[in-house]
């Protein structure tokens, strides 16, 4: 080989082989960069995965805790750090401050124990401290080495649980800090801005699923509850009954419902508004509760000296009533007991807007008993002996007994009659003439509502309560109105006079507390071509309770009509002697109470006497009910009683009677 | 002729893995990491030279990139071990050995993180499993790895116990071995028990007589 190629093969060879080494090093250092690529991807996808499998544990658990444990134990996975730990706000979603959760990954267990103990009673709070500032801050929050951080909860966790790197993040729902999730590792460990920024994530995640909860649980705590009072609600009640019924059957013991319903709700709601009404239901529940659990730290343990019963469950069914479920009943006395106390609490006035409201309340007791096979059937016979109570009349308390199915039987029949009774014209009006006292004359008729059933005449006391009850009132009280109205037009028409026949009209409450009762009034005129002086509305005192200035304004919008008005059965109800001279009355009717026993007792004498007086002063009439005999026309006379009616002149008559009786206008007042 | 080199000079371990052939596996083929290629490639070039490791891969008749990234069959390191051994006329254990104490320095040079906040390999044998295991599955998420687990010994004795499909214990000693040189230790590696010698594990007892330096050798860079 000649020199000059030898010299250029070594030079190619020379070449090649530093090519070589730096195809060497190229490959080398790409190595290195696809490491670091893999390095990081696969970082990466631990990182998602850790965060997906807490999203998704958290998104399918049925509990708070259950998401948070699996967390803790997830990140403790992850970076291999000994111990997590979870604070959790455990009256979510209402602020309280943290507490343990109790949910921990502690691989250190033996050196722990004692710090474990004191985290699990201490409560935290936002401070300067570990992990207090994490609440602070509110974000996460990594300490590279306890040891030298200068608070004391660091140093204590160092020294006491050989604890050096910790970090923590908390789960924050709106403004509040939900939970905390801390972390502890033995070694010092410098700050991973990527492991912050994923545990970020993961809180975010974690607020999410809480979130959810708590609107899961709302919405089952709304189903089963009652959003007015909070107590638990019908369906809930049903459920806890059947429970009870069941556990009563099982034990050989008892269980009681009583059914609690106010007596004046109708009154307050319709006078006062439903906000008023409203107040009231939920002074009603926290006076029943707070009477419950009085009941109960008063019951002495031992099972045979106490008199009343077991656990107690008041629930709310609906409007104004009530029910308490009563376990491990041994006899009948301790549900009357409970009902008495209820009663008693429910006595007492409340104050609703300023004002004292007087309540009470009628409650029916069932008790379980063989025969009963579900708790609805309880349910059912509490609320019958409620009826019965109520029937009794206010503030009563009933124990169902079998009879009582007859007569809730009876009365369910008279409901179904009488909601077909005004279509099918059942109802028919009696007149009872009023008469002036001084020379006999008729000056008009009150108007009487007679319902016929079938071959019967039913009186408004057997039907009217029914009525009111189911409302039905209302179009009953309309057309006793209108028909009134009807027959003076054509009594007037037949009977002129210098002073026209008069009609009276009774108003029940509710009718009067109607928004357009005063238009419904100016229509029953209008329809009937009658001058409205010609009518007098006759209205309990009951009408004016509850809201006596809305009453004023009512009052004074019908006389503004020109109507007359009245009130009916004075003396008998609350008399509101304060406002009774705001009222725009033009007479007064006293009660036949007082005129039955105004020749016999001295009392009803000065009662009369006085509402004698009392009407004078004001400058109104009087008309006395219910006058059987000549005696009791004459004593009235004797204290210039104007007006009067009753059996004495003439029974309640039919409008053919009437206009008989019109045919001779003056009714002998003599023997 | 290659396969009978390797049988005359195989021991246990090496000869049972040796013959299983890629062709010959039904079940999926267990793969070494790239890096060990790499590792073998380095300690060949720098001990042998160059030119002795080139030969290797012709000699075994196999043309892979052996990139550190990669996986590649089992079968491969065995065959290049094996021809190793013939070229270097040892048995294929000893090479093990002489690889794995080769190995480590290079290691702790390319991931020199893992032996950082170590002085011994007293501290940082025990942290094999947790830290760089797991940093070996970031870059090969199916690699097949051994287990190291420690039980009670004596004060002075560091009891490791090896378990490993592969059964390469020949290696583990040989990494052992390594990471006494990187913290320039002197231990002596017992291996009472062995699994290729019927034993149901393989047991090292490390017993360190001396530590040289106080220091490792990184802290000085």
């Amino acid at each position: 080989m000649p020199p000059d190629e030898n010299d250029t093969t070594v030079a190619q060879l020379a070449l090649l082989s530093r090519r070589l080494e730096r195809e060497h090093k190229a490959r080398l250092a790409a190595e290195v960069l696809a490491e670091q690529g893999l390095r990081e991807l696969y970082q990466t996808q631990q990182e998602l995965r850790l965060l997906v499998s807490i999203a998704d544990t958290a998104n399918q658990s049925s509990s708070i805790t259950g998401a948070l444990r699996f967390a803790v134990t997830s990140i403790c996975n992850h970076t291999g750090w000994e111990v997590g730990h979870a604070y959790l706000n455990h009256q979510l979603p209402a602020a309280s401050p943290l507490r343990s959760a109790r949910i921990w990954n502690d691989n250190l267990a033996p050196a722990f124990a004692e710090l474990r103990d004191l985290t699990e009673q201490r409560s935290l709070v936002a401070s300067d401290g570990w992990p207090g500032r994490v609440l602070a801050v509110r974000q996460p929050v990594w300490i590279r080495d306890l040891a030298a951080e200068p608070d004391a909860e660091c140093q204590e966790l160092s020294a006491a649980g050989q604890l050096r790197a910790a970090f923590a993040f908390p789960v924050i729902i709106g403004e509040e800090v939900a939970a905390l999730l801390e972390f502890y590792c033995t070694r010092v460990q410098d700050e991973d801005p990527s492991l912050l920024s994923l545990l970020s994530q993961v809180g975010i995640q974690l607020s999410r699923a809480v979130e959810r909860k708590i609107s899961q649980d709302k919405l089952v705590y709304d189903a089963t509850h009652d959003a007015l009072t909070g107590l638990p609600n019908r369906q809930s009640f049903r459920q806890l009954l059947a429970q009870a019924l069941l556990q009563a059957q099982q034990r050989d013991t008892h269980c009681a419902v009583l059914f609690i319903d106010l007596d004046h709700f109708k009154l307050v709601n319709d006078s006062m508004g439903h906000h008023a009404g409203d107040q009231l239901i939920v002074h009603v529940a926290r006076r029943i509760r707070s009477s419950l659990q009085r009941l109960e730290l008063t019951t002495p343990p031992d099972q045979y000296a106490r008199p009343s019963c077991g656990g107690a469950v008041v629930a709310r069914l609906g409007g104004d009533e009530f029910t308490v479920l009563l376990e491990d009943v041994i006899a009948e006395s301790g549900p009357l007991q409970v009902a008495e106390q209820i009663q008693e609490v429910l006595k007492q006035p409340f104050q609703i807007y300023g004002q004292d409201v007087y309540s009470g309340a009628s409650i029916g007791i069932a008790l379980s008993a063989p025969g009963y096979y579900s708790g609805d059937e309880i349910l059912r016979d509490a609320d019958m002996a409620m009826y019965q109570a109520k029937s009794r009349g206010k503030s009563r308390c009933s124990v169902f007994d079998r009879s009582m199915r007859d007569l809730a039987a009876r009365r369910l029949t008279i409901e179904n009659d009488l909601r077909r009774a005004l279509t099918r014209q059942e109802f028919l009006l009696n007149y009872q003439p009023i008469v002036a006292l001084d020379n006999g004359e008729i000056i008009g008729f009150e108007a009487l509502i007679r319902w016929r059933r079938g071959s019967t005449i039913v009186p408004p006391s057997d039907f009217i309560p029914v009525a009111d009850n189911m409302g039905l009132i209302i179009p009953i009280g309309q057309w006793v109105l209108e028909e009134a109205c009807r027959t003076l037009r054509h009594w007037q028409n037949h009977f002129p006079r210098q002073n026209p026949l008069t009609i009276s009209v009774n108003v029940s409450p509710r009718q009067f507390r109607q928004p357009n009762f005063v238009m419904q009034v100016g229509r029953a005129l209008h329809n009937a071509g009658i001058e409205p002086s010609a009518l007098t509305l006759e209205i309990t005192e009951g009408a004016t309770m509850g809201n006596p200035e809305r009453a004023i304004a009512t009052l004074l919008q019908l006389r503004g009509l020109g109507v007359k008005l009245s009130i009916d059965d004075f003396g008998t109800g609350y008399s509101s002697l304060s406002y009774l001279h705001r009222f725009p009355l033009h007479a007064l009717k006293i009660d036949r109470s007082f005129i039955a026993r105004i020749d016999g007792s001295f009392q009803s004498f000065q009662v009369v006497h006085s509402i004698m007086s009392l009407a004078n002063n004001l400058g109104i009439g009087v008309v006395a009910e219910g006058i059987e005999t000549i005696e009791q026309v004459e004593q009235l006379r004797a204290l210039l009683c104007q007006f009067g009616q009753g059996y004495h002149f003439s029974r309640p008559l039919t409008q053919t009677d009437a206009q008989q009786l019109l045919t001779r206008p003056v009714v002998c007042l003599t023997r | 002729m290659l396969h009978d080199g390797i049988r005359i000079h195989a021991r246990g371990s090496f000869r049972d893995i040796a013959h299983r052939t890629p062709s010959s596996s039904t079940e999926s083929i267990p793969n070494m990491m790239g890096i060990v290629f790499n590792l073998l490639e380095t300690a060949v070039s720098r001990t042998y030279g160059d030119a002795q490791w080139h030969q290797l891969p012709d000699k075994a008749g196999l043309d892979g990139a052996y990139t550190s990234i990669g996986n590649y069959p089992d079968a491969d390191a065995f065959r290049i071990v094996g021809v190793a051994a013939e070229v270097l006329q040892l048995p294929p254990g000893e090479v093990l050995r002489w690889f794995g104490r080769e190995s480590m320095p290079m290691l702790a040079e390319r991931y020199r993180i893992f032996f950082e906040g170590h002085s011994s390999a007293r501290t940082l044998l025990p942290t094999i499993n947790r830290v760089i295991h797991a940093e070996v599955r970031k870059l090969y998420p199916s690699a097949l790895l051994p287990d190291f687990s420690f039980e009670d010994a004596p004060t002075d004795t560091l009891r490791m116990v090896y378990h490993s499909t592969r059964s390469l214990c020949d290696l583990a000693q040989g990494f052992i071995e390594g990471t006494a040189l990187v913290f320039k230790e002197q231990i002596t590696v017992e291996h009472p028990h062995c699994k290729i010698r019927g034993d149901h594990q393989c047991r090292f007892d490390i017993r360190f007589r001396e530590l040289v330096p106080t220091n490792s050798p990184l802290a000085e860079d």
